[in-house]
């Protein structure tokens, strides 16, 4: 049997995993945003209004042909480091998708806590993984500016000329939705994200961080 | 005893380079060994441990302590106020789709951040928020955390403070310190974009998959909610860290006022009038904190120097560096260049350790002209402020990317090598010829 991952008592993660359960696609979305750096002081409202708009174009996005060839997939651990866990990540350059098998495996033990295995069978995570990262390749070009003018993100404009900005983390929502419809998930990897980010706490490396001045009176 | 003070400073590396005592300690145990192993008395008006190694050399960078609080004070007030997390959002918004362009945007933030403070606080004022989303577009972490390194190395060309270390180490005026290093500054900049621009189009675009612990109620919480209430920095405040390098270079107004004058403008265009003090007091006390460590790191080091300009080391020492250091422009440059290295890990050339002691033994030997001296310390300074792996700025950044540190030396040391032999040539043609 393989050793759980948490060396704390779980049943407020327990606790925490089913509120989450309880919230919809867009306010998964919304949490991810909220999460994602530069949205710090953005109001409820504007992030609510992003993740339902992401969602909706990550929803048609999956109905569009696979990009699947030509990209590699391989497996390595590395995927649990201080303070941060990575599941898969997509090189641009290489086409190749890496997945993390020792991020999958915590991803397995948190969905077992949870009691999500019927949402978030390993198999088809693995799946949603791969997809997650194709959906990444998918938003270049047309899609990104259809998902760039679809959020309104107003940055400066004068009269009919309008500057629309980058909303960072909206890509996120895109690529979890894809990977949702993609691989058959019962409910959306946004849910697995933000359930992982509870859990982090809860295992030793998730509570390591970086420390501003490690040495002591070092230049 | 010359031979003796080199194996004592051979100690002092082996020490630092272990960890097994902090620098500024080590480098305190080096002065009074040094000064002992010169012939200097412990007491006495001159020449001797307790009047000039420590009376003396304590307090003989006070300048530089100043500054380094004014600067840290600047840096606080840029973090509670809005201003670093402001200018990078904006360049998130204005550039998001476009990896590389995010990431130059953040190395002139990272720029300006080391031109106002240096080390790790200089790598949070950008990195806090840059490297997390320089990672969100597509930025692999470990150019993500070089991005941020190099800029605030491009940055202290133009740092007020390093200015006035420079200075007071080394002996130089003031303006023959601004004088190199704005001819350094060009230098630094072209090093740190080509660095970005081949990084970026070598490595490619990262996306991943990944979920990072919340952030924890810290010190810094209460600034985030009031940041988060008052929303963005106002435009007209994103300019606070051209402030003092406009007076300091463009009026020659002395370092310390123009530091006072950048902190009052930030104070005026972010916190309303009834907050001022308040505010000001707070962020003044924050500030020492963040001050601390290199202010007992420069004590240390004006002892340090204390001690190698004694004249019983003087005369020690300078027979075996004369003898050891190149003469001649192609040589100097050749030589200096090889040994960049040893900047590393603490090593003999870091500046802000044991160089400042070597650097002292150059000019109180007479062993190059000052301005030399100045040179090749500056150009050092470029190495070991973004690959040194034990800095405190490099460590952070990386660590805070999800990379080693020695990953980070290793993707940005070809960049800054070629930097440093870049001011190790303008070193030879300034004052060399």
């Amino acid at each position: 049997m393989t050793p759980s991952p948490f060396d704390r008592d779980t049943s407020a993660l327990a606790g925490r995993c089913a509120a989450l359960a309880g919230l919809g696609d867009a306010e998964l979305g919304a949490r991810l945003l909220r999460a994602t750096p530069t949205h710090e002081n953005r109001p409820d409202g504007v992030l609510g209004t992003w993740a339902r708009t992401a969602v909706e174009v990550g929803r048609e996005l999956a109905d569009a042909p696979s990009p699947a060839a030509g990209v590699r997939v391989r497996e390595a651990s590395g995927g649990v480091g201080a303070g941060e866990i990575v599941l898969a990540e997509y090189h641009h350059r290489s086409s190749e998708v890496v997945l993390r098998g020792d991020a999958l495996e915590l991803a397995g033990a948190l969905v077992e806590l949870a009691g999500w295995e019927a949402w978030f069978p390993p198999e088809r995570v693995r799946e949603a993984a791969v997809w997650h990262e194709l959906a990444h390749r998918m938003l270049h070009g047309a899609p990104s500016r259809d998902l760039r003018r679809r959020l309104d993100h107003r940055v400066a404009g004068a009269g009919r000329f309008r500057l629309r900005g980058h909303v960072a983390g909206a890509d996120e929502v895109v690529a979890h939705t894809v990977a949702h419809r993609r691989s058959g998930l019962g409910r959306s990897p946004m849910l697995l994200t933000l359930g992982l980010a509870e859990a982090l706490p809860y295992t030793s490396a998730g509570r390591a961080r970086p420390r501003p001045y490690p040495a002591l009176l070092g230049g | 005893m010359g031979i003796a003070i080199l194996a004592v400073m051979a100690v002092g590396v082996v020490l630092m380079l272990t960890r097994k005592v902090p620098t500024a300690f080590a480098l305190t145990f080096l002065a009074v060994a040094i000064a002992l192993l010169s012939g200097a008395s412990l007491l006495g008006a001159e020449n001797s441990v307790a009047g000039t190694v420590m009376q003396e050399g304590a307090p003989m960078l006070a300048a530089t302590m100043i500054a380094i609080l004014l600067g840290s004070w600047l840096g606080t007030l840029m973090a509670d106020t809005g201003i670093a997390s402001t200018l990078v959002r904006k360049i998130v918004e204005f550039g998001g789709e476009r990896p590389t362009l995010v990431a130059l945007g953040v190395f002139c933030v990272a720029i300006l951040c080391g031109s106002i403070t240096g080390s790790a606080p200089a790598a949070m004022l950008a990195g806090v928020v840059g490297i997390p989303a320089m990672i969100a577009v597509g930025v692999p972490p470990v150019v993500a955390a070089g991005t941020v390194l190099m800029g605030i190395a491009a940055g202290l060309p133009l740092e007020l403070i390093g200015w006035q270390f420079l200075s007071d180490a080394i002996g130089v005026p003031i303006e023959t310190v601004r004088h190199f290093q704005i001819r350094l500054f060009p230098i630094a900049l072209l090093g740190g974009v080509a660095y970005i621009v081949v990084e970026m189009r070598r490595r490619g675009a990262r996306h991943a998959w990944a979920v990072r612990a919340p952030s924890a109620p810290a010190a810094g919480s209460g600034a985030r909610d009031r940041r988060a209430r008052r929303g963005d920095a106002p435009w007209y405040a994103l300019v606070t860290p051209l402030v003092p390098i406009a007076l300091a270079l463009g009026l020659h107004v002395p370092i310390i006022p123009s530091l006072a004058v950048g902190l009052l403008y930030a104070l005026v265009t972010t916190v309303p009038p009834r907050q001022l003090g308040e505010r000001a007091l707070r962020t003044l006390y924050q500030a020492f904190d963040v001050a601390a460590p290199p202010i007992a790191l420069f004590i240390a080091i004006g002892m340090l120097l204390s001690a190698v300009r004694l004249p019983g080391a003087v005369s020690a020492l300078n027979p075996i560096v004369a003898a050891l250091s190149p003469s001649g422009p192609l040589l100097f440059v050749l030589v200096f260049a090889v040994l960049v290295p040893l900047c590393l890990y603490r090593g003999p050339f870091n500046i802000y350790g044991l160089g400042a002691g070597v650097a002292g033994v150059l000019v109180s030997g007479g062993i190059y002209p000052t301005p030399a001296v100045l040179g090749l310390m500056a150009s050092y300074g470029q190495v070991l402020g973004v690959s040194d792996p034990t800095s405190t700025q490099t460590v952070w950044s990386a660590q805070y990317a999800g990379v080693r540190p020695e990953r980070a030396m290793a993707s940005t040391l070809p960049y800054t090598w070629v930097i440093a032999v870049g001011g190790l040539l303008l070193t030879a043609f300034l004052f060399l010829r």
